[in-house]
């Protein structure tokens, strides 16, 4: 069985198609890498499953169940973790009260949300962050605060927007550890939008590809990158030649 | 047990802090034997009052983050439970103001559901807009007194059943141990599941939602939870002016003032709310007499006042607290 199953999904804002019947399904323990060009409705896609958006039609199924127009709390708490493309940088809480926010989804108890968010940071490496608001950190800090927030829910589904844009070369390659870290160790089902190909192409096990809102491609990396209409669309040919 | 635990926990502060919140409990346990005058009682006891209404406020416009700017119809709902059920059917305060929580929380469930549909400015004209109807309402209405409002029958004799003494220091001890009530109560609070979600709501709200929090459920309970202090208050205000109408409980200057007070103070913290009472009271008070009835210059205490506020929301939108602690971390 799948774990998240996405059927006919439309979403269209007031004339603009967004997403228009987009299908696909998750079986657990996958990486899926989600690409396409700028405005190709990725976000829209991911806003829709989780609970953002409400889809104009379709249906999302997530361990069997139908899900369709749940609100993000529903959703999470079934869960899916998500972070997201462009985090909010506040100073009202620490990073260790952060990720104490996510625990609480699982445990009305202090401590013992205390105590999970400890272990998730510790996993992550950010043990020496704990005391640091958001907005004393740097980008890639962030990034993997956020990480940490929705890991600490205790997802099974994993959806990154965008985890590693705004990061070095140095930085994409740890986060990109990382992520194979949490999919290998937490048994976490990844699914990510990427725009970066060093991160998608080498992690995913699949590649589903969008483009003017609708799927154009799906299948291996190694697949995708010789697909005539995404490299049209997307890639260019350079990177094809590349490859 | 970890719910009391948490309550009387001040581990976590400073130092510094927890020297000052002592000798200030001390100060206040001796204060009524320092003779001092009963106007200097009167402001004492007005400010212990707006401390716990801005403690109350600190939940959902604090912590929460919510501008919420209508908490007089909550002071107006326990002052009027107390006032109406002690001349009615004679029944003591220690019933009647339980009811009055109830009523007020009730209330504000009611009132709330479709209130935090609403975001930022809307919200906060909506929660002015609540309560304007709720005293309008009262001034028309004929069986609770309509404008005249209701005078409570005077007792000869100090009362406990009722809450009526001849002297103010009673009161101030009556207050002194709702304000302990109520700053204990949110020493356990911000250390809850509930302070801690609605801190992310105020941060980030989508983000609070993608980690399994309903936002809007979380924000109903906060305003009951500072509708409930609140209404205990304004119980507080029927015993001991023995004197309510619509205008002095339930006016929009009313929960203008205790928003000001904890936002001026520190919003979503410990001592904000007890740091602006501090500081606002005494100013309304003694500038208000001062230089209103004994200089002519009536209305310039509020330009002070204003003035103030601007000040600090400009240098520190975390109010005085934030600036006390901005030096806190330079020193250390």
């Amino acid at each position: 069985m799948a774990l998240l199953e996405v059927i006919d999904l439309v979403k269209d804002f007031g004339g603009v198609v967004a997403n228009n019947r987009v299908s696909f399904s998750i079986d657990r323990g996958e990486i899926i890498g989600l690409i396409g060009p700028n405005g190709a409705g990725k976000t829209t896609l991911f806003n829709c499953i989780v609970g953002y958006h409400k889809p104009n039609s379709g249906k999302v199924i997530f361990k069997g169940r139908e899900m369709t127009g749940f609100k993000p709390f529903m959703t999470s708490r079934e869960g899916i973790g998500r972070t997201f493309q462009i985090m909010k940088v506040t100073a009202g809480m620490n990073v260790l009260e952060n990720v104490m926010v996510g625990a609480f989804c699982r445990t009305d108890h202090r401590p013992s949300a205390r105590k999970e968010a400890l272990e998730i940071l510790a996993f992550l490496g950010l043990e020496d962050l704990k005391a640091y608001h958001l907005n004393e950190l740097p980008v890639a800090g962030q990034k993997k605060v956020g990480l940490a927030r929705a890991l600490a829910i205790q997802p099974e589904l994993l959806m990154l927007d965008e985890v590693a844009s705004g990061l070095n070369p140095k930085e994409t390659e740890e986060m990109v550890n990382l992520l194979k870290r949490i999919h290998l160790e937490k048994k976490i089902t990844l699914f990510l939008i990427e725009h970066i190909m060093e991160v998608v192409m080498p992690i995913s096990q699949r590649v589903i590809v969008l483009d003017g809102g609708e799927k154009i491609a799906e299948g291996l990396p190694k697949e995708i990158v010789k697909h005539e209409r995404v490299i049209k669309a997307y890639l260019g040919e350079k990177y094809a030649q590349g490859l | 047990m970890e719910t009391l635990r948490d309550a009387f926990d001040f581990r976590d502060f400073s130092r510094i802090e927890r020297i000052v919140f002592l000798l200030f409990s001390v100060f206040l346990l001796v204060f009524p034997w320092l003779g001092t005058g009963s106007f200097v009682k009167a402001v004492m006891i007005q400010f212990l009052l707006f401390s716990l209404f801005g403690m109350g406020w600190n939940t959902i416009g604090g912590y929460g983050g919510q501008v919420e700017l209508g908490k007089a119809q909550y002071v107006g709902i326990g002052a009027y439970t107390v006032a109406l059920m002690m001349v009615w059917w004679r029944i003591p305060f220690w019933v009647s103001m339980p009811i009055g929580i109830l009523i007020a929380v009730g209330y504000s469930f009611i009132i709330g559901y479709p209130l935090f549909r609403l975001k930022g400015h809307y919200f906060a004209i909506a929660t002015i807009c609540t309560s304007l109807v709720l005293q309008d309402i009262f001034i028309n209405w004929k069986l609770v007194g309509a404008a005249k409002g209701i005078e409570l029958p005077i007792h000869e004799h100090p009362d406990f059943l009722y809450m009526q003494f001849k002297s103010d220091t009673h009161y101030f001890y009556f207050i002194m141990v709702l304000f302990f009530a109520g700053l204990f109560y949110m020493n356990w609070f911000r250390k809850s599941k509930l302070g801690y979600q609605l801190r992310m709501i105020k941060d980030d709200e989508e983000a609070a939602e993608s980690l399994g929090i309903d936002a809007r459920w979380c924000k109903i309970k906060a305003y009951s939870i500072a509708s409930a202090f609140v209404a205990v208050g304004g119980g507080f205000l029927a015993v001991y002016n023995l004197y309510i109408d619509p205008y002095s409980v339930m006016d929009l200057d009313l929960s203008i003032k205790i928003a000001l007070m904890a936002m001026l103070g520190g919003p979503a913290s410990m001592w904000g709310p007890i740091i602006g009472a501090a500081f606002l009271v005494p100013l309304d008070r003694f500038l208000g007499s001062w230089l209103g009835g004994q200089r002519g210059l009536i209305g310039l205490d509020f330009m002070i006042y204003s003035a103030l506020i601007m000040v600090v929301s400009a240098y520190q939108p975390r109010g005085i607290w934030g600036i006390l602690e901005q030096f806190r971390r330079k020193g250390a």
